[in-house]
């Protein structure tokens, strides 16, 4: 196309450089309107687009809901072409005259000028002739790039055809030639497999692997080192720590007193699927929505535990509801970045400013991810919060199918049972309870128990405040609660989900309680987070009667359904039956069964529970204003008959009935203990199974609002949200559920324009060194645009077909791109200092799991294990020598995390701390890292360690030296290397001859060869020749 | 001149591939290639007299400082302030009687005291005096800190959002509940770079003595996003004062030298071999490393310091660690050049006990923090060195727990408490702001965390609203996208 020009005024021309190609910015006076002469076209999604995201969307872009100014929108060519309130419109195309949008980003006055002073983010006078330009072109938009489904463009023709391996070396070499460049010759073999050997496995070649390639002279000698790699277990272990820090992977749980989180089963998963090359569509859709498959695995479960490896807290106050948001959010964002590129918890307190996303997707995305019945919060006493998956293995499933299986039938022969009709006659008499607290006295903070231990206020934890008082009671004296104040009934305990249990009392209640504890067994209490055991509350003036091991994944509870009388004595009364079902639970108001629904009928594991507490809980709302008598507490289950009668009731037809099958009915009471004992037996056999976090669809899910400015508490209630996807990415098709799975189906559908280009890239930058978007973690507006994006296009379509991760790395591997030296041209480095064109190989720093595996492998100590727990790096002196076995000497993936304070030297190495997602790392290069490198324990140890070796291996000290070298570098010593090391050795061996201790403190012995060879390999360890890849 | 703009993390990963020459006009390595061209700065050990720093970004500071330096004195775990800085007569005349509903307005409060049948009011235990010419309050339990009552500037204002510790603390460090951003210490490295060649940017200590209640952690003086070269280096009493600081066991400082040596030959015939100016900065901080080795126990060895001095920060400045021995040693390294030093004393989070409790915190940190002022301000220092005292959050005038005659305790207060600062360009003898007679709520001139970050960093000549670092398509900065200095306490 020829370039049109316009020139207007009299101004002085400036040639100035921008994006590559050549401006003449005319510089017109302040009172004549803008100017400018282009040489080429302009091209809206590389040149115009970035600028208007970065300057202009804040205010004029997709967030409709605040601060649009003027009622301008720039994102779309709809609002930039339409008339303004002010009767101007921002875009006319082709006249920059008529243009508002031209005038205000060169107006010199500082109230009219766009972007307004006070945005601080002016734009440069390159980027406002871009604009200008672009208008005066015709002011065409085009829909984003990473929105547009990838499309495939034949390859471009080259002339250096001959150096083509792969069909991308076509697309990488045309760019080349467009810039006058030509590609680097061939690395030589040693740094090529030095450097595929890391980037594939993260360790480097032995010498000996060295040697054969460089000896092997058949045609597929790279080939055949490729494969070999591919196929290693190393590899998997190298390419998981990518993975890990998108996953926010650590040992711990990441807030306050940051306790363990075990979840190093499901990096062994990762591992194992890395290492199987599982396709990536299935690696998505299972870590997505593993238990949604049909006949979902144990592995397929495990993965989703992705889901829940986000931060979790347990500090004391915490609001659970808060902290639930907060776990969903971060599940929301961590799936953006992870698999669509897309800054989505800018979406979560207003529409994002710059991509099409309005705040309803984040929450329609919010509402997949909250399908769990979750709490929020960690449970303070210390289990797995719920949900959770059982670690079982094949065997073990086997044998947990047959354990259900006699619970099914006994519970089966049980609910026939429960049917009979008995008609045998059985005297109807009121057992002794086990406790009974008439409440008539209170000495010295004690009320006495008939048949055992007295009652007492004094467990009072220092936080408590509140006393309980004599009162009138039903009978006699009674007790008086002011909502603080609790009543222990010490010594009574030993309840489980197994047994029998009955509780009653007169109770009166002096108003309407919202929330009131009449009886737990909990300790600690943090927004229920740490409710476990038995527990009867007033919820919203209803009685609630649970039997709870985690509220409310793991428990079942019942709520009747009439409101308590105010100001009246009832007698209250629940049972239990001990078999672990809501219908277990009863309620019995004055005698008489309530109506109750059910809340939850889920228990999956032992309850909890320590001492009862009477009308109180530690940092709960306790039984205000209200007043117990004749508390009575029996270890077995109380029939509706017996109840009646302790009421003053008659007992009615049904429930004589019921007591008749209960208490005489012998097919009944085998059925019920072949039931009891076949729960038993199962529980004693799973509990004893490691769980860990997962993802279970629960029937019991809350409704999705959008909030309002992201607040937990600010659900907009006129805004509810269903489950669902960002539409401007890919409408969520018809026919697919709508939940995790649906969302799993529409991110590998091969329309959806951003999974394989995502992938691929993120795969290509742990080739490359950058991806061809160097933003890997943003493909909307604010990211950068494709270097070179018809490549990527066609990577993406060609992964579409197969998924297959190994695959794709064997082709950059084998490609000519990869193959090329590191050492490019003059005009090369001059003309692209950032090698964006690739016109010579990767360089880069080992990363430090990199760094740290190397030194163990050189210096032979490594300990290869695939899989297991997380362990101690060797980080600190402290650390080193409070384990100097095997654990501080296994690969770096398996070091411990704790996210409060992760291993010190991988974070100055880089790493992060694995609080949130992290899609990439940055190099830095600090005089710390020389310190880890020279002076931290593990390599230190490492140092001598390949002093040992290589004097076991070679015979004099040049040898030697070559040895470690080749050992560590990966090639031989140039003569100036050797000749620095040598005289350094040759130094230190003379010092250390004359300080003996010096050399035993250095290598274990007075050995000054050893302890100068150990300086020598110390040293070594912190060269570039070591530590970068190149 | 086009306008100057900081380098994004997207060119910062491209470092390592960066072209020599190309590298003079980003902020990061260019330390390091001044180090390497330019060996007059390597002469001295002199703090470098310029604002900004030796790899600060160009265009810092956008305006002439007052302050150089800052001392942060963080009281992890929330100190009251009814028993240090805000005086209630009315709480201990009301002592007991439940707080009157129509004060709480119905804002949250944590689950630990939120749903207590009663909120009694809690006064102080201890005694108010009026100090100084400013005549500025102080409790009895500050008698140190009360000396330098004309050198405070107290805000009694202070409000934030977060109502637990780890969100609260998180959020003074960063200006995010949100972890994963930036710390203070870390952004001021970024902004304005170092003011030393031996020492790191920004260091933190931590407490020895103090209880450890609420746990720190090693986010609040990361990174973040920006290059893990501002992370605060963290200096501990004992042996190894910097992780990794000592040579091995048997290693001498002239076998180091050796190696250095060798190394520096290495890494020429590497660079000639590889053309990459990325060896040449890595030799230039493994020197750095070198140096640090003898700077960092110079500056940690208090042998040298005056008896005067070191009855100053009385007895406990001696005992390596504690918070007396850390102000000692805060002010040695803002001596040096360190541009931000952090530290922090766990311990002042009294939700019972708190008459016992807060009077060991107050004796504990105490002399330490007069001393420091008034250390600074006899070696003229104070003039241009900020320094900052306080917590994450205040504590409740209602009581939590039992209540008994001479003993209380206090929950979490987001919603006002007091911080003070002192030296560095803020006005001394000073009180801004004012809470409630019930101590609930701010009446005028309310304070929030990202209004001091603010201010803060228009002390040290830097523009908050400007110093941004574009991560995942968003430009953030330590102030989010709030905060408004706040002039009425610059001098």
């Amino acid at each position: 196309m020829k370039p049109r020009s316009i020139v207007i005024g009299s101004s002085a021309l400036i040639a100035l450089t921008a994006g590559g190609s050549l401006w003449f910015y005319v510089m017109s006076s302040p009172l004549s309107a803008p100017s400018v002469v282009a040489t080429q076209a302009i091209d809206f999604n590389r040149d115009v687009r970035p600028i208007l995201s970065d300057h202009c969307f804040a205010c004029h872009g997709p967030d409709a809901n605040k601060g649009r100014k003027a009622g301008l929108r720039l994102d779309t060519p709809e609002g930039a072409l339409a008339l303004l309130k002010s009767d101007h419109r921002a875009i006319v195309p082709g006249d920059i005259h008529e243009s508002a949008i031209v005038g205000r980003i060169h107006h010199t006055d500082e109230e009219e000028v766009m972007p307004p002073p006070d945005f601080k983010r002016p734009l440069t006078p390159e980027q406002k002739n871009t604009l200008t330009q672009w208008i005066a072109q015709g002011g065409r938009y085009a829909k984003h790039w990473a929105f547009v489904k990838p499309q495939s463009t034949p390859p471009p023709k080259v002339k250096l055809a001959q150096w083509v391996r792969d069909p991308l070396d076509t697309y990488i070499l045309a760019s080349m030639e467009k810039a006058g460049l030509i590609p680097a010759k061939e690395a030589d073999r040693a740094t090529l497999l030095r450097r595929v050997s890391f980037v594939l496995t993260g360790l480097p070649p032995t010498p000996e692997e060295t040697e054969a390639f460089i000896a092997d002279v058949s045609a597929n000698a790279y080939e055949k080192q490729v494969d070999r790699l591919l196929a290693s277990k190393r590899y998997a272990e190298h390419a998981a720590v990518a993975w890990l820090d998108l996953a926010r992977y650590a040992d711990t749980a990441g807030y306050s007193g940051d306790p363990e989180m075990p979840v190093s089963p499901w990096r062994d998963w990762l591992l194992n699927v890395i290492d199987r090359n599982l396709p990536y569509d299935q690696f998505i859709t299972w870590q997505l929505a593993g238990d949604l498959l049909p006949n979902a695995t144990t592995e397929q479960r495990l993965a989703t535990a992705f889901n829940r490896l986000h931060r979790v807290t347990f500090e004391g106050g915490s609001i659970a509801e808060e902290m639930r948001k907060e776990s969903i959010s971060d599940r929301v964002s961590t799936f953006g970045f992870a698999f669509t590129a897309l800054t989505l918890e800018c979406a979560k307190c207003h529409d994002h400013k710059y991509d099409p996303i309005p705040q309803r997707d984040f929450y329609a995305l919010s509402a997949m991810f909250s399908d769990i019945d979750e709490n929020g919060l960690l449970p303070y006493h210390g289990a797995v919060p719920v949900p959770v998956l059982r670690l079982t293995n094949a065997e073990q499933d086997i044998k947990i199918a047959a354990l259900q299986k006699a619970v099914d039938v006994a519970q089966q022969r049980f609910d026939e049972c429960q049917r009979l009709h008995s008609t045998a006659a059985i005297n109807v008499s009121v057992p002794k309870p086990d406790s009974h607290y008439s409440l008539e006295t209170l000495d010295k903070g004690a009320t006495p128990n008939t048949y055992g231990k007295p009652a007492t206020t004094e467990r009072h934890r220092g936080d408590q405040l509140g006393k309980i008082t004599l009162s009138d009671g039903k009978v006699g004296r009674g007790m008086a609660f002011d909502g603080d104040g609790g009543l222990w009934l010490d010594g009574f305990s030993g309840f489980s989900s197994d047994k029998e249990f009955t509780f009653s009392t007169w109770i009166k209640a002096g108003e309407r309680n919202q929330r009131a504890v009449l009886l737990h067994a909990s300790g600690f209490y943090t927004n229920d987070a740490d409710a476990t055991g038995l527990e009867l509350m007033i919820d919203q003036g209803r009685i609630r009667w649970s039997c709870i091991q985690q509220w409310p994944g793991s428990a079942i509870a019942i709520r009747s359904r009439q409101l308590l009388a105010e100001n009246t004595w009832v007698l209250l009364t629940v049972t239990y039956n001990g078999l672990s079902r809501a219908a277990g639970l009863r309620i019995y108001l004055n005698g008489e069964l309530a109506e109750s629904e059910t809340i939850r009928d889920h228990l999956t594991g032992p309850i909890g529970g320590a001492t009862l507490e009477l009308g109180s809980r530690s940092r709960d709302s306790g039984f205000r204003n209200g007043s117990m008598d004749e508390v009575k507490i029996w270890r077995t289950e109380l029939t509706a008959a017996e109840i009646a009668q302790m009421a003053g009731i008659n007992p009615d037809a049904n429930s004589l009935a019921e007591h008749s099958l209960f208490k005489g009915n012998t097919a009944y009471l085998q059925a019920r203990n072949e039931l009891r004992s076949a729960q038993q037996t199962l529980r004693n056999y799973v509990d004893s199974i490691p769980v860990i976090v997962t993802m279970t669809q629960t029937a019991y899910t809350r409704p999705t609002y959008i909030l309002q400015r992201g607040a937990y508490d600010q659900p907009d209630l006129k805004r509810a949200v269903s489950p669902g996807v960002v539409d401007a990415v890919l409408p969520f098709p018809q026919g697919l559920p709508a939940n995790r799975l649906g969302l799993a189906r529409w991110l590998t559908s091969n329309d959806n324009p951003l999974t394989a280009r995502v992938a691929v890239n993120r795969v290509w930058m742990q080739i490359f060194g950058q991806g061809l978007v160097r933003t890997p973690e943003n493909f909307g507006l604010q990211g950068d645009a494709p270097t070179h994006p018809e490549l990527l296009d066609q990577l993406a379509i060609d992964f579409q077909k197969s998924w297959d991760t190994k695959a794709l790395l064997r082709r950059f591997v084998l490609s000519a791109t990869f193959r090329q030296s590191s050492v490019g041209s003059e005009k090369s480095v001059t003309l692209d200092p950032q090698n964006t064109l690739l016109s010579r190989g990767p360089t880069q720093r080992l990363t430090s799991e990199m760094l740290r595996d190397q030194a163990l492998f050189a210096a032979g100590v490594l300990v290869e294990k695939f899989g297991g727990r997380s362990q101690s790096g060797g980080s600190t002196v402290d650390e080193y020598k409070s384990d100097p076995g095997e654990s501080n000497r296994r690969r770096s993936v398996y070091t411990y995390r704790k996210r409060t304070m992760p291993p010190p030297s991988q974070q100055i190495f880089d790493a992060g701390s694995r609080e949130v997602c992290q899609v990439r790392r940055l190099t830095t290069n600090t005089p710390l890292q020389a310190l880890v490198l020279l002076n931290e324990p593990i390599y230190f140890e490492c140092a001598r360690g390949l002093a040992e070796r290589s004097t076991r291996e070679a015979n004099d000290v040049t040898t030697r030296i070559m040895r470690a070298f080749k050992l560590m570098c990966g090639r031989s010593p140039r003569s100036t290397e050797l000749s620095a090391l040598t005289e350094l050795y040759n130094q230190q061996r003379a010092a250390f001859s004359k300080t003996p201790e010096d050399a035993r403190k250095v290598c274990g012995k007075i050995d000054a060869d050893l302890a100068a060879l150990t300086l020598v390999c110390s040293t070594l360890m912190a060269s570039d020749s070591a530590i970068t890849l190149r | 001149m086009y306008p100057q703009r900081p380098p994004t993390y997207d060119e910062l990963m491209s470092v390592t591939r960066r072209h020599f020459l190309g590298a003079s006009a980003l902020g990061l390595g260019a330390f390091a290639l001044r180090q390497v061209m330019g060996s007059s700065l390597l002469a001295g050990d002199a703090p470098m007299p310029l604002a900004g720093g030796l790899n600060g970004l160009p265009g810092l500071p956008h305006h002439l400082p007052k302050a150089k330096r800052i001392i942060y004195l963080f009281q992890a775990g929330g100190p009251s302030q009814f028993e240090t800085f805000d005086p209630k007569p009315l709480l201990r005349q009301q002592n007991g009687k439940s707080l009157p509903e129509s004060v709480r307005g119905g804002q949250r409060l944590t689950g630990m005291s939120g749903n207590q049948s009663t909120l009694p009011m809690a006064g102080a235990f201890t005694d108010f005096k009026k100090y100084g010419k400013a005549g500025i309050e102080i409790s009895d339990l500050l008698p140190h800190t009360a000396k330098v009552a004309d050198e405070l500037c107290v805000i009694r204002s202070m409000h934030t959002e977060a109502i637990n510790h780890d969100p609260a603390i998180t959020f003074f460090a960063s200006g995010s509940q949100i972890a994963g951003r930036p710390s203070m210490g870390a952004w001021m490295s970024y902004g304005l770079g170092s003011l030393n060649q031996n020492l790191p940017a920004f260091v933190v200590l931590v407490s020895k003595d103090a209880t450890r209640d609420q746990p720190l952690y090693s986010r609040l003086w990361g990174s973040g996003f920006l290059p893990s070269e501002h992370q605060g280096v963290q200096f501990r009493a004992g042996k190894e004062p910097v992780l990794y600081l000592t040579n091995p066991e048997g290693v001498s400082p002239h076998a180091r030298r050796s190696m250095l040596d060798a190394l520096s030959k290495l890494s020429a015939e590497a660079r000639q071999h590889s053309l990459d100016p990325e060896i040449d900065a890595r030799v230039a901080q493994a020197e750095m490393a070198f140096r640090m080795q003898t700077s960092v126990p110079e500056v940690s060895d208090v042998s040298g310091e005056s008896q005067a001095t070191l009855d100053l920060y009385g007895p406990q400045a001696k005992v390596p660690g504690t918070f007396a021995a850390n102000c000692l040693l805060a002010r040695r390294l803002v001596e040096r050049g360190v541009r931000f030093v952090q530290l922090f004393h766990q311990g002042w989070d009294q939700h019972g006990n708190l008459p016992g409790a807060i009077r060991r915190q107050c004796s504990q940190t105490d002399q330490g923090s007069g001393a420091l002022i008034a250390d600074l301000k006899q070696r003229g220092l104070l003039e241009d060195t900020l320094v900052v005292w306080g917590g994450e959050f205040g504590r409740t005038s209602y009581c939590q727990g039992q209540m008994t005659k001479d003993d209380y305790g206090r929950d979490h207060h987001p919603r006002c408490f007091s911080i003070w600062m002192a030296g560095g360009g803020v006005k001394a003898g000073h009180v801004h702001g004012q809470t409630d007679e019930f101590g609930y709520n701010i009446v005028n001139n309310p304070v929030h965390v990202h209004d001091l970050h603010a201010t803060m960093m228009h002390l040290m000549g830097v523009d908050h609203e400007r110093l941004t670092f574009k991560f995942q398509g968003r430009h953030y900065r330590l102030t989010d996208i709030a905060g408004q200095v706040v002039q009425e306490v610059v001098a």
